[in-house]
């Protein structure tokens, strides 16, 4: 049996279904990082390196806060696509870093998309990863890793949303692979792990009561900070208007809120209000759209 | 007929295991299963009976009203979410314990401690962990189990301590595990006989109809890793945090 295209891959790795549909599709490779401190009550730039697919853009900070927004060249993500982002906010900066658009996750024929993103904050740092949603094609296969690296006295807002198939369109997905692993270290030790994991009929397990009554756009909040658990109760308060279903627990210097909503459009309009509510801060100007 | 005796490896520190008993029948068996049995009985005092793991919420919610509701939120906590991923832990934790892995053991905590998706889900696997392996030093020590005890000071996940007394008791791993998913299913549908207009026949056919899915996760578990923790019930997580501000409760989870 002869050799098909991929010069790379050796024919023994693939089975030969996958040989014979073997994408041609030159895979994206992306790496970015990002480095900012604070000095003088501002922050500033300290390393901006950039290579493949990915781009930071660093649109005017107010104040003493930087904006940071990651753009990725390749217009989605597909199938053995590698993306790796390094954000560090040092010592007393403030950095908010963001997207400009809800980041798509193609079909794909074969291989896991990876992406791979490390976070950290320094002394009294304020760190806030707000990408826009994430959102699954039928037959996608994502691989997210998170870590991220606390120093004891910071501020760390994490807000990730995920959409399963194409709403608009009434796509279900008939399969796929999520798996996305949370790591947060605080001072060294674990202190936070989710390990989200969707396999096979999605769709299907969408359904679910325990998984997600039918709903497929979810949202999870981490808040880790010296005032996560005194907040609980003003954030309790503020996700009293919430249309979505969801909830908010705090406990060992964290905070968790999560959302469960029918569509994007719930989700963004109770998630946006009540991020403008716990920041006291307006959303990325990129996310209005 | 000769029966095949199972066979275990003694553990560094612990005595062999006497093979000459005189008293002992012919269907004599070195493996000893009491202490598991006993450990695992909803009677253990690590205050089992007072969590749900937010059955509670979805009886309130309105999800879980009959046996087979019961049985597919349940089937779904097995195969999607604490029943695997607790499984994963337990494995690895009688693994690391087995070998006398101190440091792998720790990890292992470490990260069974942090999985928990909200403050009650925290103190269910924590306050029975911390319980349950006191309770086991006092009564079953084992050099091996005291050694390793000692390591995990702090949080202790209740996989982890169940995981760490099996090894330390040479209790055959599949066993082991089995039994451990089974006893937590056994009690989320005591909760929910306790919550919801469920029968006890009715609660006991579900553990019936439960019983083969418990082995063949079981034997999945076999081949995986602390890599292949994942949980897909995102809304029985967000249950326990919606369960924090629930009017009625009777259940700590």
């Amino acid at each position: 049996m002869g050799m098909t295209s991929a010069a790379s891959w050796r024919s023994e790795d693939l089975p030969p279904v996958l040989m014979k549909s073997a994408p041609k599709r030159q895979r994206s490779v992306g790496r970015l990082r990002i480095a900012a401190a604070g000095a003088g009550g501002r922050t500033h730039l300290l390393e901006l390196e950039e290579q493949g697919a990915l781009r930071g853009r660093l649109p005017r900070s107010d104040g003493g806060d930087m904006e940071a927004v990651i753009v990725n060249t390749s217009g989605g993500v597909a199938c053995g696509d590698t993306f790796s982002i390094e954000i560090e906010a040092r010592g007393g900066a403030r950095l908010t870093v963001c997207t400009p658009a809800a980041e798509k996750v193609y079909r794909s024929d074969a291989d896991e998309a990876s992406i791979h993103v490390r976070l950290a904050a320094g002394h009294g740092a304020a760190l806030h990863w707000l990408p826009q949603e994430t959102i699954l094609f039928d037959q996608a296969r994502l691989v997210r890793r998170y870590e991220v690296d606390l120093a004891p006295v910071s501020h760390f807002l994490a807000f990730e949303a995920l959409v399963l198939g194409r709403a608009a369109r009434g796509e279900i997905m008939s399969g796929g692979q999520l798996t996305d692993q949370w790591r947060v270290r605080r001072g060294g030790g674990l202190i936070y792990a989710d390990a989200l994991r969707l396999s096979g009929p999605i769709g299907a397990l969408l359904a679910k009561p325990a998984i997600a009554n039918g709903r497929h756009a979810l949202a999870t909040l981490l808040y880790v900070a010296p005032d996560a658990e005194a907040r609980l109760d003003d954030v309790r308060a503020a996700l009293e208007p919430c249309a979505s279903e969801c909830g908010a627990s705090a406990w060992n210097g964290l905070l968790v809120v999560r959302w469960l909503a029918a569509d994007i459009e719930m989700l963004r309009r109770d998630a946006t209000s009540f991020l403008m509510n716990f920041r006291g801060a307006p959303m990325p100007r990129v996310w209005a759209s | 007929m000769i029966m095949a005796i199972p066979t275990i490896t003694p553990l560094a520190g612990k005595p062999p295991i006497a093979m000459a008993d005189p008293d002992a029948g012919p269907s004599a068996d070195p493996v000893d299963i009491l202490p598991l049995l006993a450990w695992l009985s909803p009677a253990f005092p690590v205050g089992a009976y007072a969590y749900s793991h937010a059955l509670e919420w979805a009886v309130e919610a309105g999800d879980i009203r009959t046996e087979a509701d019961l049985a597919g939120w349940l089937e779904d906590l097995l195969l999607h979410g604490l029943g695997r991923n607790d499984g994963i832990l337990f494995a690895q934790a009688m693994a690391a314990a087995g070998a006398g892995d101190g440091a792998r053991l720790i990890e292992v905590n470490a990260l069974a401690v942090a999985l928990a998706p909200s403050a009650e889900l925290w103190l269910e696997t924590c306050q029975q962990g911390r319980s349950f392996l006191d309770a086991v030093c006092a009564a079953w020590p084992a050099p091996a189990l005291l050694a390793q005890a000692g390591l995990l000071k702090g949080e202790v996940a209740y996989p982890v301590a169940v995981g760490l007394a099996a090894a330390s008791h040479g209790v055959p791993p599949q066993l082991a595990l089995e039994a451990f998913l089974l006893a937590m299913m056994q009690n989320l549908v005591s909760a929910a006989i306790r919550l919801a207009p469920i029968g006890q026949t009715a609660g006991t056919r579900v553990v019936a109809a439960l019983a083969p899915k418990v082995r063949a996760l079981a034997a999945d578990i076999r081949t995986l890793t602390l890599d292949d923790l994942g949980s897909a019930t995102f809304r029985a997580d967000l249950g326990s945090l919606r369960h924090e501000t629930q009017y009625t409760r009777l259940f700590r989870s």
